[in-house]
């Protein structure tokens, strides 16, 4: 069996042999990160199967818990590092080309710590541990959004680093209190203890740990640095942002809602705090006229739906939210990745300038327009069975208020199919295009997208694929006293 | 008198921390935001010292004879501490740069002018 921390030790160590690596091999530096993504991804799918039937535990330094740290391999953990992993990789490929000026190593480099935080954070079963990938995740991409150098990368990042420090820091404060209660950090003691206080006392620590990662998953109070920082990226940076960074943030909110405190009494609130996240992002992303910020704001609704689902807080629920998580990650990675060539190609961010593309970049604009229709949730995309998921789920609770929240999450994704829908009949249906300048993207581009459109499809035909992955996930943040059980043997 | 002697460090730390937010919110000026950033890193790192702290503690030394475990200081937090400064110092380093790269293109700090990116 292969060990997991190989997940973690893999991209963390390539990251600083990558500036080595420069001095002399300049040339070989851009492979690496395909490289280990492509090993990261073979070692979670090869574990995955293991995995759903038990999950497997590393002691850090040989120290069982609650003394020293550990990893909780468990179906969520698998399903989240598959995800990064294929998104990562997938990412990479497209950069071979794409990235071609500015400051080349630095930015392979920060793109794999950016990976190492996300795969740390979902593995991690120290909640400390969990902070510090965090911040790994958080600085690296700071760092990635103002790399160009360029006007907006720096004043969006600047933002981005205000905000999200403020964040890490309420997370510290929430962290340093709950020691002062429970004298430990493991994630399974403290859950195995948390029933010993009164409510009150953990009512603080709790809220401050919402809003501290809800500044990194961009829930709605608190989602002001999002789009400034994901349309004036590079276009891989944007989609490793919204694929991959702001879903772990979710990750790390629900680990401790559900596995730490157990706090199934705040779970309406949550979903309100979805639905509200939801149909700011999408009203939001409706009245652009630039197609990366549309982007983005379209991610604070997806967003908002995958914490909704989240907040339904049955088995079935969950699992959507994780289909969903699942589904954007694929469909959002896609949708930057070919706006990205679309971009650069009209040297345009603006709608109107990518008028009559859809001649000139036929496969990309094939694939854009399956991604856009895959996270409205047409058939037969992978964004169909999730949306089903989550809609089947609330009906499913047969709560009067439950459906008034369903009815605006539809009506949610109305207007994502009427922006969506604007972007494609500019492209395919108005203005001609006389320049020549406008060609289709390289073959590094045109591969990764097309990985993205057969998964996407793939998955959409045969959602069964990912059923029990899901269902364990779901099982696995539902029954606190199984992942006690299993991290404490 | 005696809540005060009890819980001074929780009252110094939670005031170090609202003195920065106060900043963060008031200020418009990036040097003063990112000033008021570490001070509360400095709050959270004196709110988790507190933690472990004991009136008249002595150092971890299990080896060393004459030191009683009951007065030892918990060192978890210490070690905890450690890990948040190097944090902090490469965010302060991240946003150091970042200001300086901001003067270049804007010349000037103030946030209330640097608005290019807005909804």
């Amino acid at each position: 069996m292969v060990n997991p921390i190989l997940l973690i030790i893999a991209p963390l160590s390539a990251a600083f042999i990558i500036p080595l690596m420069g001095y002399g091999l300049k040339r070989i530096v851009k492979f690496i990160p395909p490289l280990v993504m492509g090993f990261n991804l073979v070692v979670s799918l090869s574990l995955a199967p293991k995995v759903i039937k038990n999950p497997i535990i590393v002691f850090l330094g040989g120290f069982p818990p609650p003394f020293g740290i550990n990893l909780y391999v468990g179906p969520l953990g698998i399903l989240f590092s598959c995800v990064i992993s294929l998104v990562g990789f997938i990412v990479s490929i497209y950069a071979l080309n794409y990235i071609k000026q500015g400051a080349e190593q630095k930015y392979h480099a920060l793109y794999l710590l950016l990976l190492t935080g996300a795969t740390g954070i979902v593995l991690t079963g120290d909640i400390f541990n969990l902070f510090v990938f965090y911040e790994i995740l958080c600085i690296s991409s700071y760092a990635l959004v103002g790399y160009t150098g360029e006007k907006a990368g720096i004043e969006s990042a600047s933002k981005y680093l205000i905000q999200g420090s403020l964040g890490s820091s309420l997370i510290l404060i929430a962290i340093a209190l709950l020691y002062g209660k429970f004298g430990t950090l493991n994630m399974a003691d403290m859950a195995s203890r948390i029933d010993s206080v009164h409510t009150m006392e953990l009512f603080f620590p709790l809220v401050l740990f919402i809003t501290g990662m809800g500044v990194e998953s961009a829930i709605f109070p608190l989602n002001a640095w999002l789009p400034d920082a994901h349309s004036s990226a590079p276009s891989t940076i944007s989609a490793i942002l919204s694929g991959i960074a702001i879903k772990i943030g979710i990750y790390a909110l629900c680990r401790v809602i559900f596995t730490i405190f157990g706090a199934t009494d705040i779970l309406q609130f949550l979903m309100l705090l979805g639905l509200v996240t939801l149909l700011v992002g999408e009203f939001s992303a409706f009245s652009q006229d630039n197609i990366k910020r549309m982007l983005a704001y379209s991610s604070t609704g997806q967003i908002g739906l995958i914490v909704f689902a989240m907040g339904v807080g049955t088995q079935y629920g969950i699992s959507g939210g994780l289909f969903q998580f699942t589904t954007h990650a694929l469909s959002k990675s896609l949708l930057f990745l070919t706006t990205g060539y679309m971009i650069y190609r009209a040297g345009s961010m603006k709608i109107s300038a990518l008028e009559g593309m859809g001649k000139k970049m036929p496969l990309t604009s094939v694939a854009f327009t399956i991604g856009a229709f895959s996270l409205i949730g047409l058939p037969p995309f992978i964004g169909f069975p999730s949306k089903f998921m989550i809609v089947y789920s609330v009906l499913a609770r047969q709560s009067g208020l439950y459906i008034v929240f369903l009815a605006l999450v539809l009506a949610g994704t109305v207007i994502e199919g009427a922006y969506f829908f604007k972007v494609i009949q500019a492209i395919y249906f108005k203005g001609e295009r006389k320049d020549d300048r406008a060609k289709e993207a390289p073959l590094s581009a045109l591969i990764p997208v097309i990985i993205l459109v057969l998964l996407i499809i793939g998955i959409g035909i045969y959602p069964k694929v990912l059923t029990s992955i899901l269902d364990s996930s779901a099982a696995e943040l539902l029954d606190r006293i199984g992942y006690i059980k299993e991290a404490l043997k | 008198m005696d809540f005060l002697n009890n819980y001074i460090f929780y009252i110094g730390a939670f005031g170090l921390i609202f003195i920065g937010l106060y900043i963060l919110l008031t200020r418009k000026n990036l040097i003063k935001l990112i000033i008021g950033l570490s001070i509360v890193d400095t709050g959270v790192n004196l709110l988790i010292i507190c933690m472990g702290y004991l009136k008249n503690g002595t150092a971890p030394i299990f080896s060393r004879k004459g030191l009683n475990p009951e007065t030892m200081v918990d060192p978890t937090p210490q070690a905890l501490v450690l890990t948040s400064i190097v944090i902090g110092v490469a965010v302060l380093a991240m946003a150091l740069s970042l200001a300086i790269r901001l003067y270049q293109h804007y010349g000037t700090l103030d946030m209330r002018k640097i608005k290019e990116q807005k909804w």
